[in-house]
């Protein structure tokens, strides 16, 4: 069986108004579903928040991750997503967070490693045009001599792999580490020193506004890969309003691994 | 008792758990790996409970292995970096 190559596919893609931290997860679901059904054509959605949020990972323990007093002190929604890997903490515009979702003959045959280095490359290309030679650090980091810049999350749902990623563009260090509990050893990983008050490796290597540099990823994926602008139709739109509510708002799935 | 490992070139493992007339209970496996399907993580738990608290770590790993389906993938975590957690959870809890 051969893989398909990125340009075989009609890219959409979709961004749109800041969307509340449980509808981000449910759309996750919801455009894996229609991308492995064929409803819909292969997607890059570029999340939007309205609101703060710690984002932590399928197979995270929520006491062990999350300081729930502070989180409630600085009005921080805590919220599980679909897929493993790390807690991110996220303010409006501290981030750059997207998605990929693609069918699954993009990767067909390839392991773990060789698929998260190839959902990578385009905005590795991205982020060289802005200047930051970065590159796929395993398992699922996207770094830069300075430190990491990013971390990834891949899984393969159905019919459909689900690559979705955050970068860091302007981190409160201070406030994360307030709701999220990092050990020592973690704090290396996430690309700070302990004094440091920021992590900002977006926006200070690249000197550029947050919408800047999400122009450049978008321009950068459209010219390797094609890509049409679409929008959420709103029938997925309802569906992810309902799972949110019946999913990733409760507290059966937020604290699922307690 | 709470033990961690972080898995050489893999991601960190964290295992909960009590043990009871000397055997595991109440075993919760978390981190921030990657595993397919999901609910793999609940074989994998169910694997470890009531496992003898003497159990050595080929042993756990053997029965981790044993409970999960050819179906199951894990990125950045094995059967024998949980029971490395396990033996790490059960000696932190010996020593308090």
């Amino acid at each position: 069986m051969s893989r398909s190559e990125w340009s075989a596919h009609g890219w959409e893609l979709i961004h749109q108004d800041p969307q509340p931290p449980a509808l981000h997860m449910a759309l996750d679901q919801v455009l894996a579903d229609e991308v492995a059904a064929g409803r819909r054509a292969p997607t890059l959605r570029i999340w939007e928040w309205a609101s703060p949020a710690v984002v932590i990972g399928r197979f995270q323990s929520l006491r062990n991750e999350v300081d729930l007093d502070g989180a409630r002190r600085h009005g921080i929604e805590v919220v599980r997503r679909i897929s493993g890997g790390g807690a991110m903490f996220i303010e409006p515009g501290n981030t750059i967070t997207y998605s990929i979702y693609a069918p699954l003959g993009l990767v067909e045959g390839l392991s773990f490693q060789e698929s998260y280095a190839l959902m990578d490359a385009w905005v590795i290309e991205a982020l060289r045009e802005l200047g930051i030679e970065a590159w796929y650090q395993p398992l699922n980091d996207i770094a830069s001599a300075a430190g990491k810049i990013g971390g990834a999350a891949q899984m393969r749902h159905a019919g459909a792999v689900l690559h979705h990623v955050t970068m860091a563009y302007d981190i409160d260090a201070a406030k994360m580490l307030d709701v999220l509990r990092i050990g020592r050893e973690k704090l290396s990983d996430k690309g700070t020193a302990s004094a440091a008050k920021r992590v900002d490796p977006l926006r200070s290597q690249t000197g550029l506004p947050r919408e800047a540099v999400i122009q450049r990823m978008i321009d950068t994926f459209r010219r390797l890969h094609g890509l049409r602008d679409g929008a959420l139709t709103p029938d997925e739109l309802a569906r992810a309003r309902e799972l949110a509510a019946n999913k990733f708002h409760k507290q059966e799935w937020t604290a699922e691994v307690p | 008792m709470h033990g961690e490992y972080k898995m050489p070139g893999g991601k960190l493992v964290v295992v909960d758990l009590d043990v009871h007339a000397g055997r595991l209970c109440r075993v919760q496996v978390s981190g921030d790996f990657f595993l397919e399907p999901d609910r793999a993580l609940r074989d994998i738990n169910a694997a470890l409970e009531g496992r003898s608290a003497s159990a050595d770590e080929a042993t756990l790993a053997f029965a981790i292995q044993s409970a999960l389906s050819a179906d199951v993938l894990m990125y950045g975590i094995s059967p024998e970096a949980i029971a490395v957690a396990v033996r790490r959870a059960l000696h932190e809890g010996a020593q308090a």
